[in-house]
């Protein structure tokens, strides 16, 4: 267990203090931080600037809360035309009887002006029109635009980290295969320390990098505030994002180190990791995927499959509410792989990792007794 | 007591050589506490394999390495100190937290392994370089970092392998030292060399290992004693086909003629010799480690 941690202990002090993790995890923080304030740029309220002549303003505030109106008055219907043509109004009420606009009127404007101005008119005549109330018998969609766009963010920042944690973890092997240092250290730890030292030590790291993310995402969101728009639950789809981190890391990360201990230089290593690099982009682009279609089959059917559960039940847990035993479910069945891989890796790891030389054959590693 | 018996290694062959590679056919030697065994061998006679095994970083195929009467435990070799052929250590990582690091994993407390680390520093004149990066050293440095980390833990046994390849002389001398200073200690220090001088000048014995085999070990002496040593003669001047009937080779450079024998009666020479002529060089001629070394493997 010492040695466990010791080498633990040496990947996270090393790697902290090179200039390269600071700058990426201070680069990642400053792009979600940017992100959670996007919206207010891009989907930000609608505003309309709107004039009269000869006219009453019409209450559009009042019958739409959201959008933003501004009133200016023109003197005669000329200097009206003029200001539209120009457009520094979006439409002119004039009279109380006409809208003139440039083009076609916006279409929710000219509904939004036409209803109203029926119920001024009709209030003025004494009839009074309730408003109709309105109920969703489906399922609560209020939060769907916050919950895609959480889930789509999720992807990315999950895949980025794995596929960049799994690649330090193929590099760091390789680098004390090749440079021998792995004769000294497995004179005094075991192989399994080694390694699940080194798994351990880049994971924290990892964890570091996720929490950094998640932190400066919350308190953005809460200072932009978007985090108004937060779906209910926002704890659990937390806390599920770093469950599915550790698994899907802890999964990838022990295939790496197996394949990437078969070669000697650090030249060999893409080439060696290229089908498990193509497994993490597969999964990222099934969770992709089931960003834009949540609740459809493939998306259901891959949230249960692992390691692709590791990237897409993330995504379903932040896009829609999924059944916790589901959710049960799916875990599971990743822990049940991140075992097997862990018996794997340690055995392909510790027959592998001394043979230097030559790429070692997956198959002879697999053969020999 | 070390003691390595009878091991066996074959390495697994690829397609063009099914039967693969045999390194090592069955090599025995024993070291005892306090002795310097220098092991020599041409490239590919099996030195490095047979560190490697002790080390119980290759398995051997049949044979068996012990220590204090007890076949070598994992535990035991936690307190050997171990350098390999290729040197390795973190290129990144700052020379004084590497030795450190590498004495926390040998079972040191932290205090220990920095205490370990300041003193071997000192002693291999590396305190400046202390914070410095392991790729920022000269060579020379790099290998007394790598020193430091085989000795860190105050091992019970040394094993190096080329422990002098590539030093300069001072260094050469330094390392020496070291080496020296361990072994009065009672340790056993076991290393490989190809600058055969210096392994006759160091070691109490040698092994010499060709085709996985060890085909002459023992002290120095011992081996030499083995060797028919050369009886070499010079007389100037004598009398033509003075040596006529003795054994062995006469050469002739100008007036001295040079006769050199490994048998026959010397009194019987040196009378005939001096008969002959003046007789300026009469003595035995010791073998030196690189002629046994060429006999042995030849």
């Amino acid at each position: 267990m010492n040695g466990l941690m010791l080498v633990a202990g040496r990947e996270i002090r090393t790697h902290l203090r090179t200039k390269a993790f600071l700058i990426s995890l201070a680069i990642t923080a400053v792009l979600v931080g940017a992100l959670a304030f996007a919206p207010k740029f891009l989907g930000g309220p609608e505003s309309f600037t709107l004039g009269t002549v000869h006219s009453q303003q019409l209450p559009l505030q009042a019958a739409a809360p959201d959008a933003e109106f501004e009133w200016r008055s023109f003197p005669d219907e000329e200097s009206a035309r003029k200001a539209v043509l120009a457009g520094d109004v979006d439409a002119v009420l004039v009279n109380g009887t006409k809208v003139i606009s440039d083009g076609e009127i916006d279409s929710q404007l000219g509904v939004l002006m036409q209803s109203t101005n029926r119920e001024v008119k009709l209030g003025a005549a004494g009839v009074q029109i309730p408003p109709l109330t309105m109920e969703s018998v489906g399922a609560d969609t209020r939060y769907q635009a916050a919950r895609t766009g959480i889930a789509v963010v999720l992807v990315l920042v999950l895949f980025m980290l794995i596929i960049g944690q799994v690649m330090t973890v193929a590099m760091g092997v390789v680098e004390e295969k090749g440079s021998r240092i792995v004769e000294i250290l497995l004179s005094s730890v075991r192989p399994w320390q080694l390694l699940g030292g080194k798994i351990i030590g880049l994971g924290v790291l990892g964890l570091i990098n996720l929490a950094t993310i998640i932190v400066v995402g919350l308190g953005a969101s809460f200072a932009s505030g978007f985090a108004a728009e937060f779906p209910p639950g926002m704890a659990a789809i937390v806390a599920g994002v770093l469950v599915w981190f550790v698994l899907g890391y802890a999964f990838f990360a022990t295939m790496a180190a197996a394949l990437s201990s078969l070669v000697s230089r650090q030249e060999e290593v893409g080439n060696v990791m290229s089908p498990l690099t193509m497994l993490i982009m597969a999964a990222y682009f099934v969770a992709f995927y089931a960003t834009t279609d949540p609740t459809g089959t493939v998306a259901t059917v891959v949230s249960f499959v692992p390691p692709f559960s590791s990237m897409v039940m993330p995504v379903r847990m932040a896009a829609v509410e999924v059944p916790l035993w589901e959710v049960g479910v799916s875990v599971a069945l990743m822990v049940l792989a991140v075992l097997g891989t862990l018996s794997f890796g340690a055995k392909v790891y510790e027959r592998a990792v001394l043979r230097t030389g030559a790429r070692v054959k997956l198959g002879e590693v697999l053969r020999a007794k | 007591m070390l003691e390595i018996s009878e091991l066996r290694k074959r390495f697994a062959g690829g397609p063009d050589s099914p039967e693969g590679k045999l390194a090592l056919d069955g090599i025995s030697f024993a070291v005892r506490p306090g002795e310097m065994f220098g092991f020599v061998g041409a490239n590919g006679a099996g030195k490095t394999t047979t560190m490697r095994i002790i080390m119980g970083v290759l398995k051997s195929d049949a044979g068996s390495v012990s220590w204090r009467d007890r076949p070598l435990s994992y535990t035991d070799r936690q307190k050997f100190g171990y350098m390999p052929e290729e040197r390795g250590l973190y290129q990144k990582m700052r020379a004084g937290e590497q030795i450190e690091y590498f004495g926390r994993l040998h079972g040191l407390s932290p205090e220990a392994a920095k205490q370990a680390t300041d003193d071997l520093l000192q002693r291999l004149g590396l305190t400046e370089r202390r914070n410095d990066t392991v790729e920022s050293l000269s060579l020379g440095n790099q290998q007394r970092v790598q020193l430091a980390v085989a000795l860190v833990h105050d091992p019970e046994v040394l094993i190096l392998d080329e422990p002098f390849s590539g030093l300069d002389p001072i260094a050469v001398d330094a390392l020496a030292t070291a080496l020296q200073e361990r072994c009065r200690g009672g340790v056993p220090v076991i290393f490989s060399s190809h600058q055969l001088e210096l392994v006759e000048r160091l070691c109490d014995s040698v092994g010499i290992v060709s085709a996985g085999r060890m085909v002459a070990s023992g002290t120095v002496g011992e081996l030499r004693a083995a060797e028919s040593s050369t009886l070499r003669v010079v007389v100037r001047a004598p009398a033509p086909g003075w040596a006529d009937g003795l054994p062995g080779e006469v050469t002739v450079t100008g007036d001295r003629h040079v006769l050199l024998t490994a048998d026959g009666d010397d009194q019987e020479i040196l009378r005939r010799a001096m008969k002959a002529g003046h007789v300026e060089h009469f003595g035995v001629e010791q073998p030196s480690l690189t002629e046994i070394f060429k006999e042995a493997v030849a």
